[in-house]
């Protein structure tokens, strides 16, 4: 009975109170987004690193993967040593380097991003449509969407990619007629990145650097009970002149640079949590006011200060409740659309995302927001349930 | 009692009560004592300001009294903790008053179960005799209807039907007739003699000089005593 007086109070004034649930709504939606951005751009990171199960990368001495042009000379030898090893179940060396294309029709240059790889590992990409590159294909290319839209090309034509430009004679060192074989979605590249993939020979020969055997990077995946400090220790010491970062590792050091995100993630939300606490107690006390005569006539027939106050903190829990319902809807919509944008930033994967719902976080934040509305009409509450009874009727009285 | 006089079911002794208004202390009641037997209907009268509504307070324990004793059935107020005399106000005493103050977002059902439901009375049984209740009071056809969709008199009704939902020993009314017409006051005069017929105990504070003629006996008060009893 009282909570549905609790509850039907908040109709006493619709519009105050729909005002009321939205700024709640608005709240709630900022903490959904800033829990979900807190940890969600780690969580994303993470997932990325591991969307294809390597678990580290090997990048060159004092370096990040792809941070620097910096690169790891006889990178076969590497990989060879590597391959011996019982924990390593594969590894693939990743060779990044700016290059070119002729747009067929008109023949301009247009630049691209060339990755050379091992086809075999599938460690870079998602096949859309055509065939991967088959081991040791010397004359195949993928091609990434924005590519093939650059260079006009589908599956089954003929490209022509140019290396790296010779700074002196100001023209093509190398120049090779190469067949698509297929369009390709390349896992770390970010929204509109024209790239294009060939083996790693190809590509080295491309960027010049065939000759002393260069890789931007290794991917290595290790048998995931052996993924533990204890493998990366040992890597570290069996490659002295190699830079070996764990997938945590590296989720740290990407931590480290957006310390200022989850900084701000805090700051909005607890702003969020004090907002709502500022709009239950305030639409409740005003509530509580108004309604000091009945509460007192209430307590004069015999309903207990329990009861009151149960009233009153049911009407903040059901304001919260509404209010965090809309707010998970609006916070969804908004996170969806604020990660379109922040991805758009370039240089970030599209594959990330900074907004990433987590279930346990999210039952936290709901369980915070709830304790709030609750512990924002103890206020009120209170004040309802120590109403002096006689004075106020006499107030009332006259 | 033992000698067959009849214990009075409410019974105050040496009532005073002050308050401050501003900077000054008000004498609302100056040793005031009345005592009520089972089934009697006392009607307490007075010009504004006399102590009357203060003397209903203390008697129904909505105020302590600055001095003096309060025994309902017995049990001395003073001697009760906040949550004991809230109980006793729900279960043994029933309240109208002037304003009625009805939740104008229940039922003038609902309003009847409210008592009932604090009292932990079960759903179906509360319900049951709030309707049986509205009938009493003659709304049997307003169940459904909110308080704000209820004239004066009816409110007054349910009000006096949320005052019998415990089934109380004895009811206190202030000024019940006091916000109604002359022609709505007259059915709550009537049905507050139909009460007393019942077997109820009724004190009523009013300065309705018909509501004051249907009662038994008569306490009149001016500033704060009673004149003569």
């Amino acid at each position: 009975m009282s909570g549905l007086g609790g509850a039907r109070n908040l109709l006493r004034h619709p519009l105050r109170t729909a005002l009321s649930v939205a700024g709640i709504a608005v709240a709630a939606a900022m903490l959904l987004d800033m829990v979900m951005l807190s940890g969600g751009i780690e969580r994303s990171f993470e997932r990325l690193l591991l969307a294809r199960g390597f678990q580290y990368r090997l990048s060159p001495r004092g370096t990040l993967p792809f941070d620097t042009e910096a690169t790891i000379p006889n990178v076969s030898a590497v990989v060879t040593m590597l391959r011996r090893d019982p924990a390593v179940m594969a590894v693939t060396p990743v060779l990044g380097a700016a290059i070119f294309g002729r747009r067929r029709g008109d023949d301009s240059l247009v630049t691209l991003f060339g990755y050379g790889f091992d086809p075999s590992t599938h460690a870079l990409d998602e096949m859309l449509r055509g065939r991967e590159l088959a081991e040791g294909d010397s004359t195949g290319i993928l091609l990434g969407a924005p590519a093939a839209s650059l260079l006009r090309a589908e599956p089954c034509d003929t490209v022509t990619i140019v290396g790296r430009l010779d700074p002196e004679a100001a023209a093509p060192a190398v120049e090779r007629r190469l067949v698509v074989r297929g369009i390709v979605r390349w896992i770390y590249d970010y929204r509109g990145q024209p790239s294009v993939g060939t083996t790693l020979p190809l590509m080295q020969r491309l960027a010049q650097v065939a000759s002393e055997d260069r890789a931007s990077l290794a991917l290595v995946k290790v048998r995931d009970e052996l993924a533990t400090p204890a493998t990366t220790a040992r890597l570290r010491r069996e490659l002295p002149g190699i830079e070996v970062n764990g997938v945590a590792d590296l989720v740290r050091h990407f931590r480290e640079r957006l310390v200022y995100f989850r900084q701000l993630a805090l700051i909005l939300g607890s702003v969020s949590l004090i907002v709502t606490v500022l709009l239950v107690t305030t639409l409740l006390t005003i509530g509580v006011n108004e309604r000091l005569g009945e509460i007192a006539t209430m307590r004069a027939i015999g309903v207990s200060r329990a009861s009151v106050l149960r009233e009153v903190m049911i009407e903040g829990l059901v304001l919260v409740v509404i209010g965090g319902g809309l707010g998970t809807a609006l916070g969804l919509v908004t996170a969806r659309y604020l990660d379109a944008i922040l991805t758009s930033f370039p240089g970030l994967p599209a594959a990330f995302s900074f907004f990433v719902p987590r279930p346990r976080p999210l039952a936290l934040a709901g369980m915070a927001l709830l304790v709030t509305g609750a512990l924002a009409g103890l206020w009120p509450a209170w004040l309802a349930s120590r109403a002096p009874i006689a004075e106020t009727l006499r107030a009332e009285a006259t | 009692m033992s000698d067959g006089i009849r214990a009075p079911v409410l019974d105050g002794r040496n009532l005073r009560k002050s308050y401050h208004l501003a900077e000054q202390t008000v004498q609302a009641l100056r040793g005031v004592s009345l005592s009520v037997a089972p089934g009697e209907y006392v009607a307490i009268v007075g010009p504004s300001g006399c102590g009357k509504s203060t003397l209903l307070q203390l008697l129904g324990g909505i105020d302590a009294p600055t001095g003096g004793t309060v025994s309902v059935l017995g049990t001395e107020l003073g001697q009760l903790s906040d949550r004991e005399l809230t109980h006793l106000r729900l279960t043994r005493l029933g309240f109208v008053f002037q304003r009625f103050h009805l939740l104008p977002v229940l039922t003038a059902l609902e309003n009847i179960e409210l008592p009932m439901a604090e009292a932990g009375v079960a759903r179906a049984e509360r319900r049951e005799r709030a309707r049986a209740l509205l009938d009493y009071v003659g709304l049997a056809d307003r169940a459904a209807h909110r308080a704000t969709q209820l004239s004066g008199g009816e409110m007054q009704r349910v009000a006096v039907a949320r005052a019998l939902a415990n089934r109380p020993a004895i009811i206190l009314a202030d000024e019940p007739t006091g916000e109604l017409d002359a022609a709505t006051g007259r059915e709550l005069l009537a049905l507050f003699r139909r009460l007393n017929a019942d077997g109820a105990t009724l004190v009523v504070v009013t300065h309705d000089e018909r509501l004051a003629a249907e009662a038994g006996r008569v306490v009149p008060m001016l500033d704060g005593m009673i004149t003569c009893s």
